[in-house]
């Protein structure tokens, strides 16, 4: 039975050398820095080629141009997505509050043409516009200086009569009164003018305030005259 | 490359403030540029077809 015994005693010693060898080089390529000498290497488990080992050659993807030339480049056209995002966001908002005005033939249904021709000097026409009442009185020559020689400073809202009309025999304004709305009736009152029937408010030939509880003069609405005896209103 | 290309960045993008005003006043730009481009796209699509072409042919009896 020696032999046996021996026999297995040095199979034993061999397989324990050749299986510890393995686990000594697993342990260099560990972490670990006891074993880190200068002596120990890394062996790669794979055979052949070793392509990977190797850094690539990068030096055809590096920016051939100086750096300040992509960096404004870079930086332009983030600018110029700016600006084009800008710029779209202007017109959307632009557009979709044009949509909300009044379009062309609103706009042309909302004008009143009159002819002048027919208003004889010294007379009142009342049209309308736009749902309210407009005044329009073909002033005489007397009324005009009338209205020009009043002091501006001891009216309630001054206004010179030059500020409130365009053509001085012209004179064209809302009939709502300044107060709380009611119409005045023309050639009546204290000044010539204008008279409230409502509270009593009294207007002059040029449509200010003069007496009674309105604030404010009557209102001039935009109005142009396109030709002689052609006045639009609106 | 001969454009001086560092006063360019220096000046237009260095700073937030000039960069953001370099934006607005190229949309501002731009906007006026394509906005004409486009009319003139639209009018050459139309031609013949707006008022403003065929005006010429009704205006003058009219006077």
């Amino acid at each position: 039975m020696a032999p046996l015994a021996t026999a297995s005693r040095t199979l034993v010693a061999r397989t324990s050398s050749t299986l510890l060898r393995p686990a000594v080089s697993a342990r260099a390529i560990s972490t670990s820095p006891a074993l880190r000498d200068a002596s120990s290497t890394f062996e790669n488990p794979f055979k052949g080629e070793r392509k990977s080992e190797k850094v690539p050659d990068f030096s055809k993807y590096m920016a051939r141009n100086p750096s300040s030339v992509n960096q404004v480049f870079s930086y332009f056209m983030v600018g110029a997505m700016g600006a084009i995002s800008a710029a779209g966001a202007k017109s959307t908002i632009q557009e979709f509050l044009k949509n909300m005005s009044a379009s062309a033939d609103v706009l042309a249904m909302a004008k009143v043409e009159v002819d002048l021709s027919s208003i004889p000097e010294g007379k009142n026409v009342i049209i309308k516009w736009r749902g309210k009442p407009v005044f329009i009185r073909h002033r005489t020559a007397a009324e005009i200086e009338e209205a020009n020689k009043v002091n501006i400073q001891s009216l309630r809202d001054p206004q010179a009569d030059s500020d409130r009309v365009k053509k001085p025999e012209w004179l064209v304004m809302l009939g709502v009164c300044t107060h709380l709305g009611c119409v005045p009736i023309g050639e009546a009152g204290d000044f010539g003018g204008w008279f409230c029937p409502c509270h009593g408010s009294h207007y002059d030939i040029s449509g200010r305030i003069r007496k009674g509880p309105a604030p404010l003069n009557l209102e001039i609405p935009a109005y142009d005259f396109p030709e002689e005896n052609k006045l639009v209103i609106g | 490359m001969a454009v001086p290309v560092r006063p360019i960045y220096d000046f237009l993008f260095r700073k937030n403030y000039s960069m953001l005003g370099v934006v607005f006043v190229s949309a501002f730009a731009f906007e006026m540029f394509y906005d004409t481009t486009m009319n003139k796209v639209w009018d050459n699509i139309n031609r013949g077809r707006q008022w403003k072409d065929i005006r010429h042919k009704y205006a003058q009896e009219e006077e």
